[in-house]
């Protein structure tokens, strides 16, 4: 089967079946990212891939096995991981699951640092913290413990607590970690400082003119935050002027722009894969064994001219031979199925027709192998009308004393439509058997007419049935004579 | 049609004939006749011919009669249609056989 016969095949439901699984893959990708879930899915990916190849190569036992862990792994991962899987159903509301994106909720080192540095304003916590720039500031400060450690809100606000036996001290992050807390700074020597500032903003203009480096200053009096750099000090109040001045000194670009691109650029690399990656396991599928089935469709014959009628054909079923994918095979339904035979070139009498390809309408992926009967006979007939006698069908006994004189059917005549071979043979339109048994007396009855051929009929406006009106007579009793 | 002929008239005429009788006649009668010539008598048992009589004419005027002796399977609807030599149908008689 080459690929032109695939894509020629392919439905609409067939991409629809394509677009709706690989989204449903899409959504757990974007569901379960960042988690083992998504990392064993990928294994089982893995897996199947090992399993077609293994089959493509005929590795017997490499692909049973592969086989049957892909069966058992859908009851594999809802065990393992049915914590992961109830904490996304818990926590998400259906939009969450099936449409949006969740963002990313990491805090970054400066975020957590600005984040820490306003709580511990609003508590009136004095607080010293350096970023350090590209100089070296290891000659500028003194003593200190290393830490090496992630910022958080929690750690930064326990060192700068009263009762921490370094919270007198600065700390210093580097490299967007805690490089060092407690740290002793040298002190500025200017004299012209505002009365307001205390030791720590010293401290803080001290290194900032030594050094490169951008230093954080909560004021345990009045719950400020100041600014040192470049030997200048700036008051800050608010969070976002902050992050611009830490941003710029870290030399970070703007984060968001970066990291949305980035995530978008994840996704759509995400929604590639599984398109392509569902879209081969549904070729594999779909394709891959090929099923036989055999139909029997009814004949629907097209076309036929106005003034012609079908008196017969040589059969009215054909049996289908049909060849396909397993999974399209069973899926075919007998009304998918058509046979159709276009009798506009047909004459009136005996024709042949055989059945090829182009008679035989199947769904998208199904081949036809073969037909039986192929050849059908069909004898048309050009439709006309003509005009017949009424005679009665009397049956029975009539009394012996009685003489049925006369009969009159009304009307007479009727017009029957029908195929003009057949209306040149009929003669006489007959009534239906009527009884002479019941009959004492004149009357009057109304009989059926019985038509001989099922394709004849009567003629608009003639009715199924006549009057028949007789007459009798009382027999005459002959004298006898005597010899 | 008739049971029979008696002294050259129609005996019992009728359109419902029991096979019991054994015999059915056709008589037809005709006035004028121009010339000599000849007519059929044709028989039809459900629209088969059955038997086909020649019967001569005679002016001025001619009488003239078939019959047919009646069998089981004669049981049916039948019409006796009078032509002349050329096949014209001068008349068309309907009756029944029955029990």
């Amino acid at each position: 089967m080459d690929t032109q016969t695939l894509m020629t095949g392919l439905r609409w439901q067939d991409v629809l079946d394509i677009a709706f699984i690989s989204y449903i893959l899409f959504r757990l990708y974007i569901l379960f990212r960042g988690t083992y879930v998504s990392r064993v899915i990928a294994g089982l990916a893995l897996i199947w891939c090992v399993k077609e190849t293994a089959q493509y190569l005929g590795l017997i036992v490499t692909s049973w096995i592969m086989q049957d862990i892909i069966a058992v792994a859908a009851l594999i991962i809802i065990i393992i991981f049915r914590n992961e899987i109830r904490s996304v159903l818990q926590a998400k509301n259906l939009r969450a699951i099936f449409w949006s994106v969740p963002r990313k909720t990491e805090a970054t080192p400066l975020e957590v640092t600005v984040e820490s540095v306003f709580r511990l304003a609003r508590h009136k916590t004095g607080a010293l913290i350096v970023f350090a720039g590209k100089e070296d500031i290891d000659d500028a400060v003194r003593g200190g413990v290393e830490l090496n450690g992630d910022p958080s809100k929690e750690i930064i606000t326990s060192i700068f607590k009263t009762q921490s036996p370094v919270h007198d001290g600065a700390v210093i992050i580097r490299k967007g970690r805690i490089y060092k807390m407690g740290t002793i700074l040298p002190l500025s020597r200017q004299e012209d400082l505002p009365s307001y500032y205390g030791t720590r903003h010293r401290a803080a203009l001290g290194l900032a003119e030594l050094t490169d480096a951008l230093v954080i200053v909560v004021s345990e009096e009045r719950g400020d935050i100041t600014v040192a750099h470049d030997g200048r000090m700036t008051d800050v109040s608010d969070r976002f002027v902050l992050s611009g001045l830490l941003e710029r000194h870290q030399g970070v670009l703007p984060k968001h722009s970066n990291e949305q691109s980035e995530a978008r650029l994840q996704s759509m690399i995400a929604a590639v894969v599984s398109v392509l990656f569902v879209t081969v396991v549904w070729f594999s599928y779909s394709r891959g064994l090929e099923s036989m089935m055999t139909l029997e469709v009814p004949v629907e014959f097209t076309k036929r001219a106005p003034r012609m009628e079908i008196l017969e054909t040589s059969v009215n079923t054909v049996n289908l031979k049909l060849s396909g994918s397993g999974s399209l095979i069973r899926a075919t339904r007998p009304e998918q199925v058509h046979v159709k035979l276009d009798l506009e070139n047909a004459v009136a009498g005996r024709n042949r027709f055989t059945i090829t390809g182009e008679n035989v309408s199947l769904p998208p992926g199904v081949f036809l192998k073969q037909v039986d009967p192929q050849v059908i006979e069909v004898s048309l007939d050009a439709v006309g009308v003509k005009e017949f006698p009424v005679q009665v069908d009397w049956v029975g006994h009539l009394r012996d004393d009685l003489v049925l004189t006369h009969a009159e059917v009304i009307p007479p005549r009727v017009k029957l439509s029908g195929g003009l071979r057949l209306l040149e043979e009929l003669v006489t339109v007959y009534t239906e058997k009527v009884p002479l048994e019941s009959i004492a007396g004149a009357g009057s009855l109304r009989v059926n007419l019985v038509l001989s051929q099922a394709s004849l009929q009567l003629a608009a406006g003639a009715g199924q049935r006549v009057e028949l009106n007789y007459h009798v007579q009382k027999r005459t009793v002959e004298p006898k004579t005597e010899n | 049609m008739c049971e029979g002929i008696e002294s050259y008239a129609p005996k019992t005429a009728a359109v419902v004939f029991s096979i019991e009788i054994g015999k059915v006649s056709c008589y037809s009668s005709f006035d004028p006749v121009p010339e000599k010539t000849y007519i059929y008598h044709l028989w039809y048992l459900k629209d088969r011919l059955t038997t086909r009589k020649r019967l001569y004419l005679k002016p001025p005027r001619w009488s003239t009669y078939t019959s047919i002796q009646l069998r089981e399977a004669d049981r049916g609807p039948w019409r006796v249609e009078i032509t002349d030599k050329d096949g014209n149908v001068f008349k068309t008689l309907r009756f029944s056989i029955t029990d």
